[in-house]
């Protein structure tokens, strides 16, 4: 028996070393290719697997054309990772057509995947990454607010084109910088709106706003406790961090208060689950409303094990499952990847918006696409008409034109439009 | 004023129940440092191993809305699947990680706790994608079963974790101070070398030491999940700084002062809300320990340690 588990053991061990070796391998092939040593081998090898399986399949891409690249910024591993990689996955999907389709004037498109963890600092990282690599175009995400504002400075400086999906802080767009461009609307339609809805649609007076301390929370928190005031109703605020698990301090507090309405200024579904949940374990029943970041089936409806039942949510995005032009993008992810989340329908708009405005700037040239004419061409967009249900605009900030805001409620284990807001035009 | 007085026998509920889980894991923690000396970093990611082995048994039984068995026999299984796993996964780590370490200076097991920790945690990050599960507490025990008692909200779960969690010390402290095996982890706690000359096994008691803790971890694992109603693969962090302060502030390497450390640190980090914001609860759990360590250097119920010649 001993001699069993120890044999095991060590089987397990050496494998998982021999692992880890390969990854240390891979880590420093990488590390040498930055720094330029002689990878003409594998260049090699790269090349002439790439010309078997051009030669082998898919339409024919310019022989001599190198492909351009499209950089995928969000959170693909950690808290926020369904939502990210369900992002990727509509990227994916977007990048794939438009390949089918012939690529950007003959040049085939692929993806660089950057993940940041929604981590500020990891966001950084990857623009860096994205900036050095002279071929990539274009960037869809970061998709957290707080990521997308640490590394807007990297992108511009590399004068390199993001489209959010999903970043609605509203700071991000005010600071000047030309690169920055999102296709949701800002927290400053989304509070305005949600406190309109807790005001005028639920008769609150008094309300609880707690937030995680993020760029995302905080300011979205900030928003609908400002508008709430501004409507007459009494607010309490709380915070929480990130990292908190265990909630009936604050929600002790959130009690003595006895709000008519707790509003969660969270951008983690999975959070606010247990949140919920610990509520009710403490007796504790008020209305419940979040913002967009909740909106997430599996992680708020299923997570919270019917306690979210009745709860509100602001989305800034239609539900797409209402929109004609996307009921084809919709079976064919669903029968790729299973149910979408939030942000695949914005995700796969964004990157077909992006791959549309390099057709543009390409023309009839494959050789005119460079960063500024890409920058150009999104900035210049108008009226794109995709699977969101209204025509896509930028103003000069790199804001949305047309959005609305659109209220859901939990109802059944499903969320079910009630409200819709036209976010405001500025 | 009038708000802290209302929210303040709620706070004491919340602490209590915070601090019997704290106590639990914080035991474990000050067993092991009882006998080798040695701080167990990897002792919060027994935890959390410990948590999700029961929310595995509890998918088990988990159908669409519904336990498909009786919620007790269903507590019980995923209690004994954390103890097994962690009570294995605790021997394992002594007899691989620190037991070659033994006769080595003081950091080197230090350091390969610390690589324990680290290592487990990947792991774990690696088999669950990183995310957070949802422990369905609301299916084994409908949370409207609720007390009201003085103006606090107690529900069935806190009541259940906070009795499992007496009894589970109480069974420890008698294991310890009247049993042949708790005499002989006193004896390897007094001194290893004596005890040994005097036949105690002491390799066996140190192994049997880490099984039991990392048992305890195990189990307040499950309590935790149960508690905190979901559970992900960074939450042994700070359930093991935790229970580091619980058992420092307890006086280490004491179970009775363990116990009182939790139990204190759980209250402190309760009331402490009632005079400043909860995101600072954790700041204030370690204004405690410090204040604790000022007054009191051997913790609460620590005895000075008489330097030996």
């Amino acid at each position: 028996m001993r001699l069993v588990v120890t044999h095991l053991v060590g089987a397990a061990m050496r494998r998982s070393m021999g692992m880890i070796g390969v990854l240390v391998r891979r880590g420093c092939m990488l590390r040498f290719e930055r720094i330029g040593e002689d990878v003409s081998r594998q260049l090699w090898i790269a090349a002439l697997v790439t010309l078997a399986v051009c030669a082998l399949s898919g339409p024919a891409f310019g022989k001599d054309l190198p492909s351009v690249k499209i950089g995928a910024a969000g959170p693909f591993t950690g808290d926020l990772s369904k939502i990210g990689l369900d992002s990727l996955n509509a990227i994916r999907m977007a990048v794939d057509e438009a390949n089918a389709e012939g690529g950007v004037a003959g040049r085939k498109i692929e993806i660089v995947v950057g993940d940041d963890a929604g981590d500020p600092a990891r966001a950084v990282t990857v623009a860096d990454k994205f900036a050095m690599d002279r071929s990539v175009l274009g960037v869809i995400g970061p998709m957290n607010s707080g990521a997308v504002n640490a590394a807007l400075p990297t992108y511009q400086r590399a004068g390199l084109v993001i489209i959010s999906q999903s970043a609605t802080n509203p700071s991000l767009t005010e600071r000047g910088y030309s690169v920055m461009h999102r296709i949701c609307p800002r927290d400053d339609a989304q509070g305005p709106a949600a406190a309109r809805f807790i005001a005028e649609e639920l008769g609150a007076k008094t309300v609880y706003v707690i937030d995680d301390k993020g760029a995302y929370g905080q300011g979205l928190g900030d928003q609908v406790a400002a508008a709430l005031e501004k409507a007459g109703v009494k607010v309490g605020r709380g915070q929480i961090t990130p990292e908190d698990r265990d909630f009936s301090p604050i929600l002790t507090k959130v009690k003595a208060a006895a709000p008519d309405l707790l509003y969660l200024a969270l951008p983690n579904p999975a959070q606010a689950a247990a949140l919920i949940k610990q509520a009710v374990g403490l007796g504790l029943r008020p209305k419940l409303m979040g913002g967009d970041g909740l909106k997430e089936r599996d992680q708020l409806i299923a997570g919270a094990g019917g306690a979210a039942e009745g709860m509100y949510v602001t989305a800034i995005g239609r539900d797409i499952k209402d929109v004609p032009e996307a009921q084809k993008f919709i079976k064919a992810f669903e029968g790729k990847y299973g149910a979408m989340s939030i942000f695949s329908g914005q995700s796969y708009e964004a990157t077909k918006l992006l791959i549309d405005a390099m057709r543009k700037a390409a023309g009839s040239d494959p050789l005119a696409l460079t960063r500024a004419s890409v920058l150009q061409a999104v900035h210049r967009t108008q009226g794109y008409r995709g699977i969101l249900g209204f025509p896509i605009s930028f103003d000069s900030k790199g804001d949305v034109l047309g959005a609305s805001i659109y209220v859901f409620q939990v109802k059944g284990g499903d969320f079910v439009q009630v409200k819709e807001y036209p976010a405001w035009a500025r | 004023m009038e708000e802290m007085l209302a929210q303040l026998p709620q706070q004491v509920v919340n602490g209590l129940t915070l601090g019997s889980v704290y106590a639990l894991l914080a035991l474990g923690y000050s067993m092991v440092y009882g006998i080798l000396k040695m701080l167990n970093f990897a002792h919060g990611d027994v935890l959390m191993v410990g948590a999700f082995t029961g929310w595995g048994i509890l998918q088990l039984f988990a159908g669409s809305g519904s336990l498909t068995a009786n919620p007790l026999i269903v507590v019980a299984l995923m209690l004994v699947a954390a103890v097994a796993s962690t009570g294995l996964l605790g021997g394992l780590i002594e007899r691989f990680a620190y037991r070659p370490l033994r006769t080595s200076s003081r950091l080197a097991p230090l350091i390969s706790a610390l690589g324990v920790s680290i290592i487990i945690e990947n792991v774990a990050m690696l088999l669950t994608g990183g995310r957070a599960k949802a422990y369905q507490t609301e299916m084994l025990i409908p949370p409207t079963w609720t007390i009201q008692a003085g103006g606090a909200t107690v529900s069935a779960t806190r009541l259940a974790i906070f009795a499992s969690s007496i009894a589970i010390m109480l069974a420890l402290d008698f294991a310890v101070s009247r049993t042949m095996l708790g005499k002989a982890m006193r004896a390897v706690s007094e001194d290893l070398d004596a005890a040994e000359y005097m036949g105690v096994r002491t390799s066996r008691v140190i192994a049997a030491t880490f099984v039991m803790g990392s048992a305890l971890a195990g189990v307040a694992g499950v309590m935790i999940g149960l508690y905190y109603m979901q559970v992900d693969f960074i939450m042994g962090f700070s359930a093991g700084l935790k229970a580091f302060t619980s058992a420092v502030l307890g006086g280490i390497g004491n179970v009775r002062g363990a116990m009182a450390g939790g139990i204190v640190l759980g209250l402190a980090e309760s009331l402490g809300v009632l005079f400043v914001a909860p995101v600072y609860k954790d700041a204030i759990v370690f204004s405690v320990l410090i204040a604790a360590l000022i007054a009191k250097p051997s913790g609460l119920l620590g005895e000075r340690v008489r330097d030996r010649v």
